[in-house]
């Protein structure tokens, strides 16, 4: 399983859409229903998975799918 | 063989709370559902014991506690129990609420027994259906509502042909999960540090009260200290009265849409509704702190698992006079995003940290006030039963181990229902008049003009 695929698999745990009809461009709170408590778990999980450190400053500012990989990928090379 | 499991943060804070106020009844919740409807009380009979096999938090008992104290949960595997059934169907529904509100009072006392009792109910005005009487260690009432559902779902199955409801999540593979990373020292230590930061940056917090600043020099004078920040909780006479009040459904969507505006959620509103009155009653106090109740539910496991996840964490801001209502409200929902990033902790371990370094005395506390912001209704969300009126209602247990708890859910008909419950040894019914009529001209004023000062809209309200 590829990390994308990884990473929309957690994602389904908290929304009706499975990971194959996952779109980047789709936002949390507004297309996947996320709530500020299921956006900050959902963060953790992240974190615990993936074993990466999350900006809480930085995390606030995720809005999308695609945000949200990006900065994963940003902080797996910085690892 | 049977696994024995530690208690989540959640299950030790009423636990604690039964071995603090020595009764088992503070940690009680209790629910009546009913339709209005002939029901076949032999088949929801079967509904009801299928239901104890498929949500394995009913079958959760205690270990008596060891030397230490400890207790352990483990789940029972088989229930071979009878469901009663009661017919108050001869009385009016006021009297018939009022028995069962006596149900609700009832405690489950001795260890290794079992903690949730359903009694199946012909209610008056043909209303039938089942009273469920619980242990709140045992589920949140998010937890019921799911339960619920399921229950009325496997009874439409059996009784119209309707769909098997969906397989529950298994409750200790949920609960497993839970322990496993309350234990991950990482995260702990991550946990930690977001607590302890608070108290470096902030210091001390400092007491606020509904009934204004009295109630803390009084605290000041009975321990001899000017300057103590904490006031005294009480523990002896614990009986609660309820209050509610209905906002309408059109200025419920004012607020709604509001918050959908604004991208603020109704919880992190109600927080500066609350805490900007007690500032006002406080002479204009910047600092104030909320204990608020977050429900640990995000993935489809959490949801369907039962059990008990909710748990209360302080939320405590500084917000000066002259700062304007909507940046107060964002200022709000940043504390809360990242108490959310944080809410694995124990919160018993933040109370712990503040009296290890304030050295404040026994039984005292930073917080009056308690928020719980329900959005899920207590209704049979079943298309068989739409067109069926439903009659539900939730009874207190009749013990606060808090001196006023706001419970803040939506209505059926799209009000929102604000229900005030406050120990009656220093509140009164004035005191939640008060406290929601300020609250309503608090928040009306602010989401009418969300650039005015919270100075302003104190003075002004």
């Amino acid at each position: 399983m590829t990390q994308e695929m990884q990473f929309k698999a957690i994602v389904a745990q908290y929304c009706e859409i499975k990971p194959e009809d996952m779109k980047n461009e789709m936002r949390f709170r507004e297309d996947l229903g996320f709530s500020s408590l299921d956006f900050m778990s959902f963060l953790g999980e992240l974190e615990d998975t993936f074993e990466v450190e999350l900006e809480e400053e930085e995390v606030l500012q995720v809005r999308t799918i695609a945000e949200a990989l990006e900065m994963m990928e940003k902080l797996q090379q910085e690892a | 063989m049977r696994d024995y499991y530690p208690l989540t943060a959640a299950q030790k804070m009423h636990h604690n709370w039964i071995q603090d106020y020595k009764t088992q009844q503070v940690s009680g919740v209790s629910v009546v559902a009913s339709l209005k409807a002939a029901l076949d009380f032999g088949l929801l009979k079967k509904c009801i014991q299928l239901e104890f096999e498929r949500y394995g938090c009913m079958r959760l008992q205690f270990t008596k506690p060891d030397k230490k104290g400890q207790v352990k949960q483990y789940v029972v595997e088989k229930e071979n129990r009878d469901i009663p059934i009661k017919d108050l169907s001869g009385m009016s529904l006021s009297e018939a609420d009022r028995l069962m509100q006596q149900w609700a009072y009832e405690t489950f006392d001795g260890d290794d027994i079992p903690l949730c009792d359903v009694t199946m109910v012909k209610l008056p005005e043909g209303f039938n259906g089942f009273f469920i009487h619980m242990d709140h260690r045992l589920i949140d009432s998010c937890g019921l509502v799911v339960m619920i559902n399921d229950l009325m779902q496997l009874y439409t199955h059996y009784r119209f042909g309707s769909e098997y409801p969906k397989d529950l999540a298994d409750f200790e593979m949920v609960l497993e999960r839970d322990l496993k990373k309350a234990n991950n020292e990482k995260r702990f230590a991550k946990d930690k540090k977001f607590w302890d930061d608070q108290l470096d940056a902030l210091g001390e917090p400092l007491y606020s009260d509904i009934q204004g600043t009295s109630v803390l020099e009084k605290a000041r004078k009975r321990h001899g200290d000017p300057d103590l920040r904490a006031a005294d909780i009480e523990m002896k006479d614990l009986f609660v009265k309820v209050k509610d009040y209905y906002l309408e459904p059109e200025p419920t969507k004012d607020l709604i849409a509001f918050c959908m505006n604004h991208q603020l959620s109704m919880t992190n509103l109600l927080l500066l509704g609350i805490r900007t009155y007690l500032s006002k009653v406080n002479d204009g106090q910047e600092d104030i702190t909320i204990q608020n109740f977050i429900s640990r539910r995000s993935t489809h496991d959490e949801w369907t698992s039962g059990g008990s996840r909710t748990i209360m964490f302080p939320c405590r801001t500084v917000i000066p006079a002259e700062m304007e209502f909507m940046a107060a409200a964002y200022e709000i929902q940043n504390v809360q995003n990242r108490i959310y990033m944080h809410s694995n902790y124990d919160p018993a371990l933040i109370m712990e940290e503040m009296r290890k370094r304030y050295h404040i005395p026994e039984h005292t506390t930073y917080e009056s006030c308690y928020l719980t912001y329900q959005p899920l209704p207590v209704k049979m969300d079943n298309p068989h039963l739409a067109n069926i009126q439903q009659h539900s209602k939730w009874f207190a247990n009749g013990a606060a181990t808090k001196k006023m708890y706001l419970t803040v859910s939506h209505t059926e008909h799209g009000g929102m229902n604000f229900s005030y419950h406050y120990q009656t040894a220093h509140l009164q019914e004035h005191d939640m008049e008060l406290l929601y009529y300020y609250m309503m001209r608090i928040l009306f004023k602010g989401i009418a003009e969300p650039d005015m000062s919270i100075g302003d809209i104190m003075a002004q309200v």
